[in-house]
C-alpha cells in the first residue's frame, strides 16, 4: 500500500492535509522534524525491540544515524532545541514518513515506509485535560477525514501503579511488577513467585556468603561480597560494582525473610489486569475491585473518571470506547494513559491511530527534568485503507 | 545461462580442508580449476557441478539470495543472516565439524546472576545505578535479539563487536557478551562465565540448499546425487 503511484500519493496527501488543518486549528503548530536522527537517542530510549526494526547506518564521518522509526522522539528533540529548559507549554503537529523493518509476511497494513500525521503536547500540568484534548483532536481529525467506523481502546498505567502502591508488599516488589507489566508472561510468573516462594532465589547464594548478609546491616554487605570474591579467586570485571551485586543479594535475603505476597492480593492484582470493560462502566469495576482488596485508590480512579468526562465534553463518543487494563503499548516509553483507534476491517493488530502519555521521554532526550508530555499519531496509509474498505459507510 | 549446480564452500583455512574431507569421504573430490589462488572449482567426474570458493562468512548470504544452490556453512551464520531461515533454506546434513556454541556470558564476579531470569532481574537496578540499560557486545545482533526476546528480556542495548568480544566487559565497553565458544577457555581467561541457560545455539557446519536459487531438473538431479552420497 505504499504511495507508489501519484494517485495514491494525492489521496494520502489530501487526507493528511485534512488532518493537519484540524490539528492546526486546534492550536497545534505544524512542524517538520528531521527524518535522519542520531541513532544513540533512539536506541537509549526505545529499547532493543524497536531498535531491531530501525534502519541504522553509519555516515562518512563515522556517526551512527537512523531513519526515524516514529515522529514522537524527533518532535521531543525539536522541542528541546527550541526550549532547552524543556518544561515549557507547547503543542505541535506533523505529517511525514517513518521507517521500520517489517519481517516477511507482515501484510499490507505493515509497510517498512509509512506516514504518520500526529500531535504532541508538552508542559501541560493539567494531565487529564491534556490527554482528553489529544484524544478529542485525533477523533475530530478522523471524523473530518471521513472515518466513521472505528472503536477506541483505553489503558491507564497510573491505575496499575496506584493499585501496586496501595497493596501490601515491599517496595522493591512493586518496582519489579511495574517493570514486568510489559511482559505479560513474566508478570504472571513474578506474581506466582512472590506468593509461593519469594525467597527461593536466596538459596542460590553460597552458604558462606548468605550467612553474613544481613538486610539490617547493608553497610557490611559490600565488604562481605568483596571478601567472598577474593577468597574464591574471582576477579572483579566490568562496571557493575561489588556494591550493586551486594544490594541485589541483600534484596534476595530480605525477600526470604518477608512474608509472601498474600494469595488474595495476588489474585486481585491479576483480576485487575484482566479487566476489559466498556469505558462507561469501567470505573465502577475498578472501584469494586479496590473495595475487595481493601485499598484506597480513589485519587487514581477519580482522575480516570475525570478524563473520561473531559473527553465526553470534548465530543468523544464514549459508547465506542473500551477500557483494557492490560493494554500497554509495545513502545515502552509510555508512562500513563494510552489509547488507540481500531477500524474493524484492519483489526486490532493494525490500529489506525494510537498514542498516550510519556513523561520521561523529554528528559531522556536532554531536558533537565521530566516534562509532562502526551501525544498521538495517525497511520495515514491505514486510514486510507480503512476509508477504501468502507470505513466511511 | 548455464545449467550447472553451484556449490559454495569455504575458501580457506581449516573449514575448507574439513569440507573437502567430508566431500571426499562421500566420493566427491573438490578441486580448484585454473589458478590455485582462484575461487572456481569442480567436483572431479561431475561436469554438472561447479564449485565456488567463498569467504565462510558470506556463504549464508549466497544461499539466501540464491547465488549458490548448495552451500556449506554454520548454523550460527544462517540463523544470524536470515530472520526466517526455515523458508529460505533447507538443511540437508550436519557435517560433524566446525562445532561451536553461541552463548550468553557474564562476568564471573556477578555471583548473583546464574540464569537469564537473574539477568532480567538486574536490568532495572543497573539502569538506576548507571543511567542506561546494560550493554551486550556481540556480532550476532539478530540471534541475540531473538533469544533475549524469547526469554522476555528487552531492557538492554546491543553494541556491535566484530572482534575480541570477550575483552569488552573488562575494557568497560559492554557489561556482558553473546559470542561463539568452543572450549570456554577464552571466556574463563577474561573472567567470564556462561549462564546456566545461556546456550543460544549449538552450531556446526551443515550442507544447506537454497530455496531461492533457480532449480532446473538438471540442478535438482545434481543436488539429489550429492545429497544421496553425503547422507549415505
Amino acid at each position: 500500500m505504499p504511495a507508489e503511484t501519484a494517485k495514491h500519493f494525492e489521496a494520502l496527501e489530501a487526507s493528511s492535509q485534512t488532518l493537519l488543518s484540524v490539528f492546526t486549528r486546534a492550536g497545534f503548530e505544524a512542524v517538520s522534524p528531521a527524518i535522519i536522527q542520531p541513532a544513540g537517542v533512539f536506541l537509549d530510549v526505545v529499547g532493543e525491540t524497536l531498535r531491531a526494526r530501525t534502519y541504522v547506518f553509519t555516515d562518512p564521518d563515522g556517526d551512527e544515524l537512523c531513519m526515524r522509526p516514529d515522529l514522537t522522539v524527533p518532535t521531543c528533540r525539536l522541542h528541546i532545541e527550541r526550549h532547552p529548559e524543556g518544561n515549557v507549554a507547547a503543542k505541535y503537529s506533523y505529517n511525514g514518513p517513518a521507517f521500520r523493518f517489517q519481517p516477511q509476511g507482515s501484510g499490507h497494513a505493515h509497510t517498512r515506509e509509512f506516514r504518520q500525521t500526529g500531535i504532541e503536547a508538552f508542559g501541560e500540568a493539567n494531565r487529564e485535560r491534556a490527554e482528553a484534548e489529544i484524544v478529542a483532536t485525533i477523533v475530530a481529525g478522523l471524523d473530518a477525514a471521513g472515518l466513521t467506523n472505528y472503536t477506541l481502546r483505553f489503558g491507564d498505567l497510573g491505575l496499575l501503579r496506584a493499585i501496586l502502591k496501595a497493596a501490601d508488599m515491599p517496595s522493591r516488589w512493586r518496582q519489579r511488577l511495574m517493570h514486568l507489566f510489559w511482559h505479560p508472561e513474566a508478570f504472571k510468573a513474578e506474581l506466582r513467585r512472590l506468593t509461593l516462594e519469594p525467597g527461593a532465589a536466596s538459596a542460590q547464594i553460597p552458604k558462606a556468603l548468605r550467612d553474613v548478609l544481613d538486610p539490617d546491616n547493608p553497610a557490611a554487605a559490600e565488604a562481605a561480597v568483596a571478601s567472598y570474591l577474593e577468597a574464591n579467586g574471582i576477579e572483579p570485571v566490568g562496571l557493575r560494582s561489588t556494591a550493586e551485586i551486594a544490594e541485589n543479594l541483600l534484596g534476595r535475603v530480605a525477600d526470604a525473610r518477608s512474608d509472601p505476597l498474600s494469595e488474595k492480593t495476588a489474585q486481585l492484582i491479576a483480576s485487575y489486569v484482566a479487566i476489559v470493560a466498556p469505558a462507561r462502566s469501567s470505573a465502577r469495576r475498578i472501584r469494586e475491585l479496590a473495595t475487595l482488596m481493601g485499598v484506597n485508590i480513589e485519587a487514581a480512579v477519580g482522575a480516570y473518571e475525570w478524563r473520561l468526562e473531559l473527553m465526553s465534553r470534548a465530543g468523544v463518543d464514549l459508547d465506542r470506547a473500551e477500557f483494557s487494563a492490560e493494554f500497554g503499548r509495545a513502545l515502552e516509553y509510555y508512562t500513563g494513559f494510552v489509547f488507540e483507534v481500531v477500524n474493524p476491517s484492519l483489526g486490532r493488530k493494525s490500529p489506525v491511530a494510537g498514542g498516550g502519555r510519556y513523561d520521561h521521554l523529554v528528559k531522556a532526550v536532554g531536558a533537565a527534568e521530566d516534562v509532562p508530555a502526551v501525544g498521538a499519531a495517525i497511520h495515514t496509509y491505514r486510514l486510507l485503507a480503512a476509508l477504501n474498505n468502507g470505513g466511511a459507510s | 545461462m548455464s545449467d550447472k549446480l553451484i556449490l559454495g564452500v569455504p575458501s580457506k583455512g581449516r573449514l575448507m580442508e574439513q569440507t573437502a574431507e567430508a566431500f571426499a569421504a562421500a566420493g566427491l573430490t573438490l578441486r580448484k580449476t585454473g589458478n590455485e589462488r582462484g575461487y572456481r572449482g569442480e567436483v572431479v567426474g561431475f561436469p554438472d557441478i561447479e564449485v565456488a570458493f567463498i569467504s565462510a562468512s558470506e556463504i549464508a548470504w549466497y544461499l539466501k539470495t540464491g547465488r549458490v544452490h548448495l552451500g556449506v556453512t554454520g548454523e550460527d551464520l544462517v540463523s544470524e543472516q536470515m530472520s526466517d531461515a526455515a523458508s529460505r533454506v533447507t538443511f540437508l546434513k550436519k557435517l560433524g565439524f566446525g562445532r561451536a556454541d553461541v552463548v550468553v556470558a557474564v562476568p564471573d564476579c556477578w555471583i548473583d546472576v546464574r540464569t537469564m531470569a537473574d539477568l532480567a532481574e538486574i536490568a532495572l537496578p543497573f539502569r538506576r545505578a548507571h543511567g542506561r540499560w546494560y550493554r551486550v557486545a556481540t556480532k550476532y545482533l539478530n540471534i541475540t535479539r531473538r533469544f533475549f526476546a524469547a526469554k522476555g528480556l528487552s531492557d538492554y542495548r546491543i553494541v556491535e563487536s566484530l572482534g575480541a568480544t570477550e575483552g569488552t566487559p573488562a575494557a568497560g565497553t559492554a557489561e556482558l557478551i553473546v559470542d561463539i565458544t568452543t572450549t570456554g577457555t577464552t571466556l574463563a581467561a577474561n573472567g567470564l562465565r556462561v549462564l546456566d541457560d545461556g546456550v543460544v545455539l549449538r552450531s556446526e557446519a551443515n550442507l544447506i540448499a537454497s530455496n531461492a536459487a533457480e532449480w532446473s531438473p538438471a540442478t535438482q538431479a545434481a543436488m539429489n546425487e550429492i545429497a544421496a552420497r553425503m547422507t549415505a
